[in-house]
């Protein structure tokens, strides 16, 4: 066989892949996150209620006890460790660029940053909140519940309602690559996505994604906080389940409860961020999954697969 | 040279026609024949407002014989760019010319439309694909935006029927179900449906149909499923059974129905192969005058 009809051989091949071959799947099942076997465990517990959590730059996992008033952290010997006290509610986290913890204050009507030291920075002030999430570049995004709003702090501070009209906007993420928002609605079966403008606004507002109900629930799902994985995967709390989400928008399936109390939310973090954890009422969770979590810490791409 | 041959076997081993594929082959109908005119097709692209931030190609096919006197009928095919591909499974445009030059369907505008995306502001980002939203969704919005937004964009330039038994709708896999969605919603625009390994599976909700159709008034609409004994059974369903399904609520609900199962896979060959004689059976009383007697009697395999 010489090499030009190799050649010929594997460009015909190419060919029937493209015009002949089978019509693209991309299905992403369940089997490819859940390991065989592993089940939640427990990481601590005796809360008043659990919220918030958020994954370090080392992998190590931050959350808060919003009654409480407090923010935890998992200690070296895996244990939760109070971080802050009298936080003013905290509510919802996340790690943002220079290793910053972002934490909403539902007492304070707050929107704060902590550095290493535990040193707060006010990002913004006067506002309602209950979640928020971190671009690459220092923008915050955070949902408004009551007033059906989602807001955006531009990088130099500067604060704007950019949706309004979501029945319960709840929790909020990114995709991997920080183009397109998302945002939880309690109240119905909708996540919303909207495309992420330049200057930070919001267009091109979808209901991508349509969530699973319960009986005894609907209309409401009771999605809550959300996270993503490496390849584009979303995960969200709701009363269903944690649900499991393509980049489709199709939804791959949904993972058991921890517990049948309420679940709020969910990050990866860990070594390599491949344990999901869960936070729902007093206590947290967590399971460990074949695949990985990132951080938006940069504006760049997120970490290739390893 | 031994490297080369273990190369070749493992691509034909890896080739996505899966078994049972190879017996369908395409016919006649489906190749250029000497003296039969050409359609013109036509590359056109559109931003939606129903589907907010969409962009996406489409194909106008027109062919030889429509002079502008008289209305044409409508084809729509989701996924356009397979239909419409000449080198493809399909081949539509080439059987267009075939079988209009043969009288055996209507003077034809087939409109080849492809899912949108969003695209990403941010360079670099990932589009937001819609197809599934699209395509798999319940709901009366994608023939919304047929009816509201494109074809309105064709009518334009080429004067179309008003007639909802001169127009059909077509699709692969999602695109199959996003066919009998469009017409389910509106079987006063859309009388004619093919669907070619149609994913009547819980994609976004989809494995109700058969139930649905039966519990439902009938609707004017005529229906042609294709699926193989080879199609898919993964995490949203089983498509031979949900074609099956679908199949026997139509029978049972007295549809005007085409059901071929055969031993193709997810993909277009089995479909493809056949998609002349299938548009035969789809437009077979499309003259005033003939076919009367065939219309309203269901289960007739073209």
């Amino acid at each position: 066989m010489n090499k030009t009809l190799v050649r010929n051989l594997l460009a015909l091949q190419a060919l029937s892949w493209i015009i002949g071959g089978s019509l693209p799947a991309q299905d992403m099942p369940l089997e490819e996150v859940l390991i065989e076997g592993q089940g939640w465990e427990l990481v601590g517990e005796g809360y008043k209620f659990t919220e918030g959590p958020a994954c370090d730059p080392s992998g190590r996992l931050y959350f808060t006890d919003p009654p409480g008033d407090t923010i935890y952290r998992l200690g070296e010997d895996g244990k939760p460790e109070v971080f802050a006290k009298d936080a003013g509610r905290p509510g919802g986290m996340m790690f943002g660029p220079g290793g910053r913890l972002y934490c909403t204050q539902g007492a304070k009507r707050r929107i704060v940053a902590y550095d290493a030291a535990g040193q707060i920075e006010v990002i913004a002030s006067d506002v309602r909140s209950n979640d928020l999430v971190v671009t690459g570049r220092g923008g915050v995004y955070f949902t408004d519940p009551r007033a059906k709003r989602i807001w955006f702090v531009d990088p130099e501070g500067k604060k704007k309602v950019v949706d309004e009209g979501i029945e319960r906007p709840n929790g909020i993420i990114l995709w991997p690559d920080q183009g397109t928002l998302v945002v939880a609605d309690t109240n119905t079966a909708n996540l919303w996505t909207f495309r992420i403008e330049n200057d930070g606004r919001l267009s091109h507002k979808q209901p991508y994604y349509t969530l699973r109900l319960t009986r005894s629930h609907a209309p409401k799902s009771g999605a809550d906080g959300m996270t993503v994985d490496r390849d584009g995967r979303l995960y969200v709390a709701t009363h269903a389940g944690v649900q499991v989400f393509d980049t489709q928008g199709r939804i791959s399936g949904v993972i058991a409860r921890p517990q049948t109390t309420f679940l709020s939310n969910l990050v990866f973090a860990g070594n390599g961020m491949q344990t999901l954890y869960a936070t729902s009422s007093d206590k947290v969770f967590r399971r460990k999954t074949k695949v990985r979590g990132l951080l938006f810490t940069s504006p760049g791409k997120p970490p290739s697969k390893p | 040279m031994r490297y080369s041959t273990a190369l070749v076997i493992l691509l034909l081993l890896t080739s996505p026609a899966s078994a049972g594929d190879e017996q369908y082959v395409l016919g006649a109908d489906s190749k250029r024949k000497d003296g039969t005119p050409v359609g013109e097709v036509t590359r056109h692209s559109h931003k939606s407002e129903i589907f907010p931030g969409t962009e996406r190609d489409y194909w106008i096919y027109v062919p030889a014989q429509y002079d502008g006197s008289a209305p044409a009928a409508v084809m729509v095919f989701q996924d356009g760019k397979w239909y419409v591909n000449e080198k493809g499974q399909f081949r539509a445009t080439v059987v267009f010319d075939n079988l209009i030059h043969s009288g055996e369907m209507p003077i034809t505008i087939g409109i080849f439309i492809n899912p949108g995306v969003v695209p990403a502001a941010k360079k670099g980002a990932k589009a937001r694909r819609n197809r599934s939203f699209e395509y798999d969704t319940l709901s009366d919005q994608y023939v919304r935006f047929l009816v509201e937004e494109l074809i309105p964009a064709v009518a334009k330039d080429y004067k179309l029927t008003r007639d909802p038994k001169m127009r059909a709708i077509a699709g692969i896999s999602s695109g199959g179900i996003c066919a009998f969605t469009a017409a389910w919603e509106r079987p006063d625009y859309f009388h004619k449906v093919v669907s070619h390994v149609g994913s009547f599976t819980n994609i976004r909700g989809g494995h109700v149909y058969p139930s649905i159709i039966r519990k439902t008034e009938r609707k004017d609409i005529r229906v042609f499923l294709q699926d193989g004994a080879n199609d898919l059974d993964n995490l949203h369903g089983n498509w031979p059974l949900a074609n099956n399904q679908m199949a026997a609520a139509l029978k049972f609900s007295k549809y005007d129905f085409g059901f071929v199962f055969g031993e193709g896979g997810h993909n277009g060959r089995h479909g493809g192969a056949i998609l002349p004689d299938t548009l035969r059976w789809l437009w077979r009383d499309w003259k005033p005058q003939s076919g009367k007697e065939e219309a309203g009697k269901g289960g007739k395999k073209p």
